[in-house]
Formats: C-alpha cells, structure tokens, sequence
C-alpha cells in the first residue's frame, strides 16, 4: 500500500465518485488509485493525464498561466484533475449528479498533503 | 502520415494507432527482422537498420527475461530527452510480430501502451488464416522476401537475385 | 509589462510614498501575483490613507483572494471618499449579484450606470435583472448584436469576461479576447486553446461516459471555460480568477445558447 492509499480512498468515499487516482502527468501511467468497479485504472490515467497536460500547455501558450483544476463534464460523467508543481496529477472519476464544489474543495485538500 | 504495408490487412489498424497515441514513427515486423509495416519512416536504410535493431533488441530482453525471471520479458520502454520509444510483441493467427512505437512529448507511454493494446485486438481481429503449409524460411528466401517487403514500401523494383 | 513593473518598482523605492504603487498593484494583481500586490497596496495605503484608488485597489485584490468582507469594507470606504466613484459602486454590485443580492446589486450598478458608468456597466444591469427575474426595463444598448465581434457582448457580466466563438479548425467566428493591454488577441488564443478540444474529443472515445458538454480550468490568471456547438464550433469563455465557477457556466450556457442560434441563422441565410 501506498502513502497515497488513505487519501485515495477518502475521496472514492465521496457520494457519486467513481475512482480517483494518483497519476504521473508526463507518463500517463498510475502511481496509486481507489475504483470501483468497472473502471479501467490505466485508461483513465493515461486519457486524463493526457487532458491534464494538454490544457496546462495550452494555457501557458496563450499567457493563462499553469492550470491548477480541470474539469471535464459529459452526458455520463464527470472528469476532474488537480495538479500543482510536481509531474503528480489527482483525478476523479465522477457521476454526473456528483457535487463537484465538494470534490474540487476535496482535491485542493488532498494535493496540499501531495505536495 | 506515411503508412506502406507488405500485407494490406495490416494498413488499417496501424493507421488508427499512430493516429490515436499520436506516434512519430511506427514499425511492425516480424522476429526475424522482416519488415511488415512502417508508418513515418521516409528512407528505407532506416526501416531496414530499425528492423534489425528492434529484431535484436526484443530478442535479448526477451532472453533476459527467461535467465532473470524465468519468462521472457514482454514489453520495451526506453525514454531519451526528446524521444521514447515502445518494443512489445503482437500475436495474430498468421503468427507473432514485434511492433516498434517511436513517440515524443505529443503521446505518453499511457497512451501508447492503451492504444497499443487495441491495435493488438484489432491485428488479431483483421488477420486472415495462415496458409495451409509455410515454406521453411532458408536464407536466401530470407534475403528474397526482405528485398521483395522493402520494394513494396517504398514503391521500387526489387533487386535482382 | 514586466518592464512597467520592474520600472514602478524603482520608482517606489527611489520615493515610496509615491502613487506609483497604485499602477504597480494593479499590475501585480492582473498577473496573478495576488499576495505581492497586496502587501504594496497596504503599503501604500498606510502612506495614503485617504486616498480612494488605494481603497479600491485593495477591494479588487480582496475579490481575487475570494475576501468579500474584506472587499466590501474597501469599497465602501471608497464612497465615503468618493461618492460617485463607479469602480466601488460597480464592484459592489458585483458582490452583491455573487451573493444572490439582486435588489442591492440593481441599487449600485444602477447608480454606477447614472454616473456614465458605460455599456459594461449597462450590460451588468442586464444580467442581474434577468437574473432577479425583473426584464421589463429598457435598456439602451440590449438589442442583440450583430457584429460578430459583439455576439457575445451583452452576455459578458464585466470587462474582465471574454467570450470567442472558434470553428473546428481553431479561426475565430465571433467574439473577442483583449489581453490585459487591451491588445486583440483572440486568434492567437482561439488557435491555442482549441487543441484541448481535440484532446477532449479523443478521451472520450474511450471513456465511456458519453459525449462532452464542457470543459473548466483554473488557471493562475483566469477561469476558463470551452463548450462544443453546432457544426464542430466551440465557445471559449474566460473570466477573472475570482470568477466563481458556476457564474462562468451559467454565463458559458448563455453563450452556448446565443452561438447556436447565431450559427443557425447563419445557415438559413
């Protein structure tokens, strides 16, 4: 078990949150994830971590400054990221009934204890 | 990109993968070194060279798989600073392959180890049957085929024999 | 700018009760360099304790750190200096429709708009009276615009609100995007942040969960927020740091909503 395992897991317990994860923003890889079932850990990763970067260059390239929260909203679901200055990136899986002010709140919690 | 196959069946699913893991060059081949596909490539002394290399490569680390692990290593990843590259075997019923996956800050190696895996479900999917009784590959039918496969990828008459 | 910046930094240095502090805040501030701006506009206003633009300053620091109390206070302070100062009337009234204060956010954006407050000012009024439910009143420049450049601008609740319409190729259809310097940008920030789209559309191939409404991020300077329409076109709409989020998608809806109708009379005609 990981060091991340306890803060993973307080974010899975989250009413409607489907998986969360710990991973490498440059990779796209899991360093660490809490899911239920159904959820393919890898592919998240590696689709979100993909996201993740993609705003954050996007944004640098048009003067926004670096991304901190993203937020993906779809018919099914929810996608949301935070990262900070380390190449880790937090990702929750969502409902999309999921209240999404507590799980950016959540994430911010759990990227200072990250970093 | 620029994609030439040797056997058409495999056009299609290379397309889609370099495509979607966003890959700079891309090489399907057979363990001996036979080239079956390249995607990006632009001179054939590479495809060739890649071929061999990546041929040797899958064999040693497949080899030291079976010292220091008993089986031999599957997949390949090595990162230099502006490039990694991805070696990992495919199996279809016309048998087993290695692909070579050339990617850049564009990919990740999430994104082309999950799209690899399709491209694996979609090799086997569009394989046809293997022909009833294969030759034994002798080496000058080595030299043959592999003079015939680089012609077909890069549209020139194959050496003479 | 970073040359403006380091030049007021002199200047202060050379003769720190100069009011140069009030241009060095504020560009310290739209650079997302929140704390620092605060520590030289408390700095300054310890020097100038009467001066309004040192209280006004600080009000728009305190709203990018999310301190509304704070803000409030500054800016009243503002009036009881200035009573017609239309940056305090205007920000409270901003506060105000952040709070769901409809009648009190009319009451100073009102005001704000006698004083020649301006068409943002107008266009504010507009909105928290739709919000409050109260669209009786005339207003003079709500009739919707045609200029491309202006699609969105009755929509936009300040001026630190900006809205592009892109095709898929990343061009610009309508909207506008002026940067801090009031330079039009929006091209090359069209072209910049629709790759994310392509990104976007990517990911969802494989994650099952449906097709994308739209994306938000958080950035050091700005909230932004993209959603797909009709022909593969795509609405950027980006605001300021203290933007809450669910104020950037009703007003990201809104600009949904206007675009697709722009596009579609595009069509007919």
């Amino acid at each position: 078990m990981t060091p991340f395992r306890p803060m993973l897991e307080a974010l899975t317990r989250q009413r409607g949150v489907r998986a969360s994860l710990i991973v490498s923003e440059n990779d796209g890889l899991v360093v660490d994830s809490s899911l239920r079932f159904d959820q393919d850990g890898d592919r998240v990763a590696a689709l979100a971590a993909s996201m993740y970067r993609k705003a954050r260059l996007s944004a640098r390239a048009a003067r926004l400054g670096a991304v901190a929260f993203l937020q993906l909203d779809a018919e099914r679901g929810r996608v949301c990221a935070v990262g900070g200055r380390s190449d880790l990136v937090i990702v929750v899986v969502a409902d999309p009934a999921a209240n999404v002010g507590l799980i950016r709140v959540e994430l911010f919690k759990a990227l200072e204890s990250l970093e | 990109m620029n994609i030439a196959t040797v056997e058409p069946w495999v056009e299609a699913p290379l397309r889609r993968f370099v495509d979607d893991a966003r890959a700079r060059l891309a090489l399907l081949l057979h363990p001996s070194g036979q080239v079956v596909a390249q995607a990006g490539f632009t001179r054939e002394v590479d495809v060739m060279t890649a071929c061999a290399l990546a041929a040797a490569s899958h064999a040693t680390s497949g080899e030291l798989g079976k010292r220091v692990d008993g089986h031999a290593f599957r997949s390949l990843h090595y990162t230099g600073p502006d490039r990694q590259l991805f070696l990992s075997p495919v199996n279809t019923a016309r048998g087993a392959y290695i692909c070579l996956t050339v990617f850049n800050g564009e990919s990740s190696l999430g994104l082309v180890r999950m799209y690899f895996e399709e491209l694996c479900h979609d090799l086997a999917a569009a394989a046809p049957p293997l022909p009833a009784a294969p030759r034994p590959t002798i080496a000058a039918d080595f030299e043959l085929d592999l003079n015939r496969n680089l012609a077909a990828l890069f549209g020139r008459e194959p050496a003479a024999t | 700018m970073a040359d403006d910046i380091r030049g007021w930094s002199d200047e202060l240095a050379r003769d720190p009760s100069s009011l140069v502090f009030l241009q060095l805040g504020e560009a310290l501030r739209r650079q997302g360099q929140i704390e620092i701006a605060l520590k030289i506009a408390l700095r300054g206003l310890d020097r100038h304790p009467q001066c309004a633009e040192a209280h006004d300053l600080i009000a728009r620091i305190a709203v990018d750190r999310r301190d509304f109390p704070r803000a409030i206070e500054e800016w009243e302070s503002v009036l009881s200096l200035e009573p017609d100062h239309i940056g305090a009337m205007k920000g409270l009234g901003y506060i105000c429709f952040q709070q769901g204060r409809f009648d009190d956010a009319e009451r100073f954006l009102s005001r704000a708009a006698a004083g020649g407050g301006g068409a943002d000012v107008s266009n504010a009024l507009e909105m928290v009276r739709r919000s409050s439910g109260n669209t009786t009143v005339w207003l003079p420049d709500s009739t919707p615009a045609v200029d491309p450049q202006r699609i969105f601008a009755d929509l936009l609740l300040d001026d630190g609100q900006t809205a592009l319409l892109l095709d898929a190729n990343g061009y610009v259809l309508g909207g506008l995007y002026l940067d801090s310097l009031g330079d039009d940008v929006s091209q090359d920030i069209g072209a910049q942040l629709s790759g994310i789209s392509d990104e976007v559309e990517r990911s969802m191939r494989h994650l099952d969960i449906g097709n994308w409404r739209s994306i938000i991020f958080e950035t050091q300077a700005a909230v932004v927020g993209m959603a797909p329409t009709i022909d593969d076109s795509l609405v950027v709409v980006a605001a300021s740091r203290s933007t809450p989020l669910g104020l950037l998608r009703r007003v990201m809806d809104r600009c949904v909503e206007r675009a697709t109708g722009w596009l579609q009379t595009g069509r007919r005609s």
